[in-house]
């Protein structure tokens, strides 16, 4: 009963991160009645990337660790069902399983050799790897190289996939599965010794704890959820190439976890949930508003970004607490 | 594979490491010195080279458009430091990374608005579109030279700004301690203006010159900005003499891998997986470097004192 208590209270103290849980499990019955498939697209997409901003919160916000090359392990995780259904290999179970595996294993090695280094290093190093596994996918013409490779529709048994559905609730149930194990994963003894490494690394060493086996379990955790998110992205877009594991998708993970609030559960959840609604609402506000310039809405959103850091310390959830009159 | 053609290839090196150490040597003082993590800029090198690309076309002389280019830019740095960077100095890093990604998307679809979404191209002015002889029948395009010509200049001019006049000593000081600094009377927030403006300048001056080289183009910033980022880490974080060295390294590997790698692929490869291969590992070459420079001296090759 221990684990079920730490589950209601974790629930009640990331009001925000439920709520949109529970808002994206019912949401295909809404566009179900107002048929309006698109929206379901939409959602899967913010989902997904929400996932893989979780996964890289667990270092950048709880660890400190600022990763700036999550998005190879997206792309890593998409290229494992890419690369199995190209001898074959069409059970989406066992892509899963793979890119489970891969993620860790390459964030075992990754992080074992980028965290000898600490700061604006670290930054650039895991940039380095990323860039390196960006320019090895480009270089392997056998599965598309620069222009990537389509995919088959991955088969789920038991689940079967063929239904656009069963696709969005696989997504989703990842998604929950991940956010429940992080609340637990952010509230054990590892997580509170990761998340005190990020405020004092000597004084965790001063009490007789060694910070390298923590911040190594933590990249390889995030590295695999971000592996999970990367496989099921695959599975979504029926494509892969290596413009997922582009630098500018890593900036864009962290910019979606910045923008939510560092180091909250809710955060990257609620921060995906923002931009990518904003992606698609401001080209209409602008068709409205000023119609010439409809293709120009980023000249909004880059402002939005720095009003928010201007006027909404901690991200969203910042405010979110700010307006529910409850401190982080 | 010749010995001109190596020589040709050694020059185009050094012209984009110099080219890389004007977009780094304002970022890395900026960085190393003042602590902020400034993305955006690469905006500045694209507003450099708007600037001097629509100048040289309204007043129909390449010389004039840059000399009023600059203070363009300059002032651009001005301003935005004033009006956005000084509220975000003593905010946490991820802050000055959202805030700094914001700008690069509003400059990107600002000059997408103003001048459209295409690549200008601008020509050469004719006095410079010749070609010289660096080695006895070895040409070499006359502009290229110019462009390293230049970029030496400015890196001298840095080099002499930053050690041997005041307001180098005060840049100096203030990072070294700048309370201190302050305490003797020197007016820091004048001096991080004065850095902003004039890294601004520098790196406005590289789109500048690069500009008739390649496409000027909306979001032209951003791929300098990351290999710049490479050359301060190589370089070592706030020294000026670091990001000399390690641009013009970055520059010649880069060039270098890109012409060299493809045909010693050929070797011992096909044809078409070589000429598929190469430019990707090519590619790599830069952050390989980075990545083994790291590894025996972790904290770049010329770490400042203190």
């Amino acid at each position: 009963m221990d684990a079920l208590r730490i589950f209601l209270d974790g629930a009640n103290r990331n009001r925000t991160l439920f709520v949109l849980l529970v808002g994206f499990a019912l949401f295909p019955i809404y566009t179900g009645i107002a048929d309006l498939p698109f929206w379901n697209d939409l959602a899967m997409r913010i989902m997904l990337l929400g996932l893989a901003a979780m996964g890289l919160n667990l270092v950048l916000g709880y660890g400190g660790m600022v990763s700036f090359g999550h998005a190879a392990f997206v792309g890593v995780g998409a290229y494992c069902v890419g690369i199995s259904q190209y001898y074959g290999l069409f059970n989406g179970w066992i892509h899963i399983l793979m890119a489970l595996g891969a993620c860790g294993a390459l964030g075992l090695v990754i992080g074992y050799l980028a965290l000898r280094t600490s700061g604006i290093y670290f930054i650039m190093i895991t940039l380095a790897f990323a860039q390196m596994l960006f320019f090895l996918f480009v270089s392997l013409e056998q599965f598309g190289g620069d222009d990537g490779m389509s995919i088959d529709r991955a088969e789920f048994i038991i689940i079967d996939l063929w239904e656009p559905l069963r696709l969005y609730y696989l997504i989703w149930a990842a998604l929950a599965l991940s956010s429940v194990l992080l609340m637990f994963i952010v509230r054990s003894r590892f997580g509170v010794v990761l998340q005190a490494i990020r405020s004092n690394e000597s004084r965790v060493e001063a009490m007789g704890l060694a910070p390298l086996p923590f911040k190594i379990t933590g990249y390889v955790i995030s590295a695999m959820i971000c592996g999970l998110a990367g496989a099921l992205f695959a599975s979504w877009q029926e494509y892969v190439s290596p413009d997922i594991m582009h630098w500018t998708r890593s900036g864009e993970l962290m910019i979606i976890i910045i923008l939510g609030g560092l180091g909250t559960l809710s955060g990257p959840l609620l921060g995906a949930v923002v931009f990518l609604l904003l992606e698609e609402i401001l080209p209409e506000v602008m068709h409205v508003v000023a119609p010439s310039y409809a293709e120009n809405w980023m000249i909004v959103f880059g402002p939005i970004l720095i009003a928010v850091v201007l006027f909404a310390r901690g991200g969203l959830m910042g405010l979110v607490h700010q307006m529910t009159g409850r401190r982080r | 594979m010749t010995v001109t053609l190596l020589l040709e290839q050694m020059f185009n090196g050094l012209q984009s490491g110099v080219m890389l150490f004007l977009i780094a040597a304002g970022l890395t003082l900026i960085l190393g010195i003042m602590d902020f993590v400034f993305l955006a800029h690469g905006a500045q090198v694209m507003i450099g080279a708007y600037a001097a690309a629509s100048l040289t076309a309204l007043t129909g002389n390449f010389l004039v458009g840059i000399v009023l280019a600059i203070p363009i830019t300059f002032a651009s740095g001005f301003l935005l430091e004033f009006l956005l960077i000084r509220h975000l100095y003593r905010r946490d890093h991820m802050d000055q990374v959202l805030a700094t990604f914001g700008l690069i998307l509003f400059f990107n679809e600002l000059i997408r608005i103003g001048f459209g979404p295409a690549a200008l191209f601008s020509d050469l002015p004719k006095a410079l579109s010749g070609f010289v002889n660096i080695l006895p029948d070895a040409p070499y395009p006359m502009f290229r030279l110019v462009v390293i010509i230049v970029g030496l200049a400015c890196a001298i001019g840095i080099h002499m700004l930053v050690s041997h006049t005041r307001v180098g000593a005060m840049v100096r000081a203030g990072a070294n301690n700048e309370a201190m600094t302050a305490a003797l009377g020197i007016n820091i927030r004048l001096l991080r203006r004065f850095v902003f403006a004039v890294g601004a300048c520098f790196a406005g001056v590289a789109g500048m010159m690069i500009g008739p080289l390649t496409a000027v183009e909306p979001g032209m910033g951003e791929p300098l900005l990351i290999l710049s980022l490479v050359v301060i880490i190589i370089g070592g974080i706030g020294s000026v003499r670091g990001a000399f060295v390690a641009a013009v390294l970055v520059g010649m590997v880069d060039t270098m891998g890109r012409v060299l790698l493809p045909v010693i692929l050929r070797s011992f490869m096909g044809q078409a997986a070589a000429d598929g291969a190469g430019p990707a590992l090519a590619s790599m070459m830069v952050y390989i470097l980075m990545s083994l420079v790291l590894v025996f001296k972790p904290t770049g090759l010329f770490p400042p004192k203190g």
